[in-house]
């Protein structure tokens, strides 16, 4: 059981941090979750891993004091700190620089460091704290409006097919299923799950992921419907999904997008449907979870983030883009560091500097490093069970760089040695049908890097998945690892001794399916 | 008969430096009311009165066109139609700025140690050890050792190393990427350099422009990804910095907003509305009510606006983009820009307007900058291009113009922007821009060999074995 006092403890106990930032910003309670107007952003942003003056000052040998002469204490004091570190090097080389210099010639070294120290730094004045928009703009907000409904001929509330064809035939849509448009209709239809898409653009600076990604998700992406072999349950026809069109993005900052995702996914998740976010790049996790946390409570969603990156990085002049969605999360406080569950990490950060920090604050990391010691299948068991704990909320964070590249070549920022399909795609199902999964995303697919179609049809079989899962739970279908009976063994010898327990199964399956049939049918 | 012929009149107006701006309807009979067919007068009539008014302004414009609105006050009714009449009162009156609800900027971390990445350490903090000067990146005198520079050419860091030099063009990627198209122009000066094929001899005049120019790869400007509001500053400084050294920047984009910082660091160094500029684009970069404060739509109207370049002294060729309307076109017009439309084009022959072009920048300013948004180019040649359009210019058609003008004026800078690569997994659209960059140093060559626009090398043009 993690409690506050024991997170505090931890953090205090660590040589690294000096003070538990977001916890103070995480338990003030009346604070805005976002910036209105002009104001600055209303959290800390000190990164609280000791990212700043980190190391010890070093101590200059006394041979030197007389190259010093023309320093002041400040300015010697800056010699000896962590930021003169950067430029001149450790003590070795700072001596040897000092020693074939003039005292004259060590005062301009200085100086310029200074000055260099202090041009990166933000000072009050001199630079902006905040990007301007134009608040003068007619049309500040066009991006956003939404359609009035009456500008539309008079429709019931409720899901809508768009094909002729009992709804198929029509423009695509996620899976082929209706598309939902408005809370109400959510409500009407008695929607299980909404699957949304978010088409940021703004992710990596290497590629991004695309604006394209959503409507490629929908023309290429039928496997989210049909039936799923493995577990032998059709989930449109056990859950009422459909696809609740794009989010308006503004693709000129991520920082302005993520208050309307956030609202959208508020509204999807507060008629209880479990919203499904098609990326767009992964900035999208830190709005997909706030909305699911204004909506459940603050600290009551945990988060498993499939990712080959860790995304907790800070200490950009950014406060929000695809490789810090998860500081930010702890940094307001929506999600406690206990209930990070990260799987797949193998890129070059953390840095063992990071990772402490990690263990330090307690979120749970499995790395691919974990995954070659100790094998796969340990690895998905140990996070089944810590996604299962005390039944507790469950947001899945799905990156699809955590798969192989030679799979998913169409991301962002692709990493090799990752997971297979196989492996995949059976965590995503276990994951939705084991654990309490309010929401879903599937962030950084680049369909211009995609000409074989296999990363988006990937990406299409990773949301199968976790709605075949989804289907399961509703289907009471929980055990650990559930595979359908009839599909995983043809039961017509015994070549593994245990024919007859896939027989009796099959027929309990059976018998319970003819139940339900004639309570249907009784109603 | 419905009268329905809206004009549609925006007032710009600058108050404090910032943009004020007024939209009024007018009836094309002057009137300030709404010819109705008397069937829909009643209708109307039932409104209450500031639903009458939402109509009779054209304030509804902005939300459904003014054939879709006749067709609802025909067709419904009563409730039905003052619901939606309200419905669209309330959105419009969502649509501009409100400082309780609306985030008015973005926000910054303004506790990081690297508030600002864009810093550049001055020559005491520098580790290095050489003289000034351009140099080699290669092993061998001839082969090539592997690391791709435009034209590959020799390295500059820093001005001095310019001024060392004598340097003629300093080739520098610009590569931001935040463009209002499809993405991915961050890559462009990196595959630009790998997919050489800059700085070849060129068949009309047989000059070798490495032979007649000393040419450099500048490397990079610096930017930031997520934001271009505080890329531009720097870029703007560095292309001063360069300008300043007298060497031309060529700028490799990178979206188009860098037009800007393009343009303005050079005037910075050359001073305000000393040069001309020729911008072949599709699309006119002159969106005048923008919510962000920079970006590729509103590149050309900002260095208008801040009178960085006149309007008179500015000529685009080739628009045809989604932006180009009415509005934009009077726009222009006020400003006295030479606009040439691809409409111009395929009415009159390419030719036909080249020559006009010719002519305008015959009586323009001595010096221009010339600028290349690659969407100018037809897809089927370009198909990379961020923001594409279809039905361009050939690259045959734009290399030839853009040879010309190096030729023919002082140029003082020279950009190409909007170049995806990863859109075009043939590579052609890299081998055309590149095609498009080396018609200017052809064209620079020309000129500095002392040849005209048009030389054509009498071997080049005949074996005269008949």
């Amino acid at each position: 059981m993690f409690s506050l006092a024991s997170f505090s403890r931890a953090i205090l106990g660590s040589a690294i941090i000096s003070l538990p930032q977001f916890m103070q910003s995480a338990i003030a309670q009346d604070m805005p979750e976002h910036v209105t107007g002009t104001a600055p952003y209303p959290f800390t942003m000190l990164d609280v891993r000791g990212f700043e003056d980190s190391e010890a000052p070093i101590q200059l040998p006394d041979a030197v004091a007389e190259k010093l002469e023309l320093l002041s204490e400040e300015q010697i004091e800056f010699l000896q700190s962590d930021d003169a570190r950067t430029y001149i090097g450790n003590l070795e080389k700072t001596v040897a620089k000092l020693e074939e210099s003039t005292p004259a010639e060590v005062l301009a070294l200085v100086e310029a460091m200074q000055d260099v120290v202090s041009q990166t730094r933000y000072v009050e004045g001199r630079d902006d704290s905040n990007i301007d928009l134009n608040t003068d703009s007619p049309k500040f907000n066009a991006w956003r409006l939404r359609r009035p409904l009456s500008m539309d001929p008079k429709r019931e509330p409720g899901p809508v097919k768009l094909g002729r064809y009992n709804g198929r035939g029509g423009p695509p849509t996620f899976g082929g299923y209706p598309l939902a448009l408005t809370p109400e209709d959510l409500i009407a239809g008695e929607v299980d799950v909404a699957i949304v898409g978010a088409p940021l653009n703004m992710g990596s600076g290497w590629r991004d992921s695309g604006a394209q990604a959503t409507i490629e998700m929908r023309v290429q992406g039928e496997a989210m419907s049909g039936s799923d072999q493995y577990v032998g349950l059709t989930a449109g026809r056990i859950l009422n999904i459909v696809d609740y069109g794009d989010v308006a993005i503004d693709n000129a900052s991520t920082e302005r997008s993520m208050k309307h995702v956030r609202e959208v996914v508020r509204e999807i998740a507060e008629t209880g449907a479990v919203p499904v976010i098609i990326g767009g790049d992964h900035s999208l996790e830190y709005p997909n979870v706030a909305g699911l946390a204004d909506v459940y409570g603050k600290e009551k969603v945990s988060v498993i983030h499939f990712d080959s990156h860790y995304d907790a990085w800070w200490g950009g002049s950014h406060l929000i883009s695809h490789g810090t969605p998860v500081y930010r999360l702890l940094n307001e406080g929506h999600v406690r560091p206990a209930d990070y569950i990260q799987v797949g990490l193998r890129s070059s950060g953390p840095d063992p500097e990071a990772f402490e920090w990690m263990r330090e604050v307690g979120m749970r990391f499995h790395t691919m490093a974990e995954v070659e010691r100790r094998g796969w299948d340990a690895v998905i068991e140990r996070v089944v069970a810590e996604a299962s704990e005390e039944g507790r909320k469950l947001h899945i964070s799905f990156d699809i760089d955590v798969i192989d590249p030679g799979i998913t070549t169409a991301t962002g920022t692709p990493v090799p040695g990752g997971l297979d399909m196989r492996e995949s795609i059976t965590i995503v199902r276990r994951l939705c049908a084991e654990a309490n999964v309010v929401g879903f995303d599937l962030v950084e697919l680049h369909p211009a890097l995609d000409p074989t179609y296999v990363s988006t049809l990937s990406s299409a079989h990773i949301v199968k998945a976790c709605l075949t899962g989804l289907a399961m739970r509703e289907k009471e279908l929980t055990d650990p690892h559930y595979l359908s009976p009839i599909a995983s063994e043809h039961a017509i010898d015994n070549y593994y001794g245990d024919q007859q327990e896939y027989l009796d199964k099959t027929a309990e399956l059976e018998a319970k399916r003819e139940a339900e049939k004639q309570d249907k049918e009784e109603d | 008969m419905i009268a329905l012929r809206f004009i549609r009149v925006v007032h710009l107006l600058l108050a404090h430096g910032l943009l004020v701006l007024s939209v009024c309807a007018v009836a094309a009979d002057s009137s300030d009311e709404w010819e109705f067919p008397e069937n829909l007068k009643p209708t109307f009539e039932s409104l209450v009165a500031d639903q009458q008014r939402f109509i009779s302004s054209g304030d509804f414009l902005d939300f459904i066109p003014a054939r879709q609105m006749v067709h609802e006050l025909t067709t419904r009714k009563g409730e039905e139609l003052s619901m939606m009449i309200a419905e669209l009162m309330a959105a419009a009156e969502q649509m501009g700025y409100n400082a309780n609800r609306d985030m008015g900027a973005m926000p910054l971390n303004t506790d990081t140690v690297r508030f600002n990445d864009l810093v550049i350490r001055p020559p005491l903090l520098r580790d290095e050890n050489r003289e000034p000067g351009p140099f080699s990146v290669n092993r061998y005198l001839f082969s090539e050792s592997g690391v791709p520079t435009f034209a590959g050419a020799n390295v500059a860091i820093w001005p001095e190393d310019l001024i060392a030099g004598n340097v003629d063009v300093a080739i520098v990627g610009v590569p931001n990427d935040m463009g209002s198209g499809r993405r991915n122009a961050n890559f462009g000066p990196r595959v630009m350099r790998a997919m050489n094929t800059l700085a070849l001899p060129d068949v009309n005049s047989l000059l070798d422009p490495r032979k007649v120019l000393s040419i450099v790869d500048y490397g990079d400007f610096a930017i930031d990804r997520m934001s271009t509001e505080l890329t531009v500053d720097h870029v703007t400084s560095m292309v001063t910095e360069t300008s300043d050294t007298g060497a031309i920047p060529m700028l490799v984009g990178g979206d188009t907003s860098m037009l800007y910082p393009g343009v303005k660091g050079v005037a910075e160094s050359r001073g305000r509305g000393e040069f001309g500029l020729v911008h072949f684009s599709a699309h006119p970069d002159t969106d005048r009510e923008a919510v962000h404060t920079i970006s590729d739509e509103q590149a050309l109207f900002m260095l208008l606006d801040e009178g960085i370049v006149s309007g008179e002294d500015v000529i685009t060729v080739g628009l045809r983009g989604p932006t180009v309307n009415i509005d934009t076109l009077q726009w222009l017009r006020g400003q006295r820009v030479r606009y040439h439309t691809m409409a111009e084009i395929r009415r009159n022959g390419y030719d036909a307007v080249m020559a006009r072009v010719q002519d305008e920048v015959a009586n323009g300013p001595e010096k221009i900058f010339v600028s290349i948004d690659v969407s100018v180019i037809e897809p089927s040649q370009m198909v990379a291009a961020g923001r594409i359009a279809s039905n361009g210019l050939s690259v045959q058609e734009v290399a030839t113009a853009i040879r010309y003008l190096c030729a023919e004026k002082q140029i003082v800078g020279f950009e190409i922007t909007d170049m995806a690569p990863m859109l075009d997994f043939s590579r052609l659209s890299v081998v055309n821009a590149n095609t498009v960059l080396n018609a200017c140093l052809v064209g620079l060559a020309l000129r500095k060999a002392g040849l005209s626009a048009n030389y054509v090398h009498p071997l080049a043009i005949d074996h005269g074995q008949d």
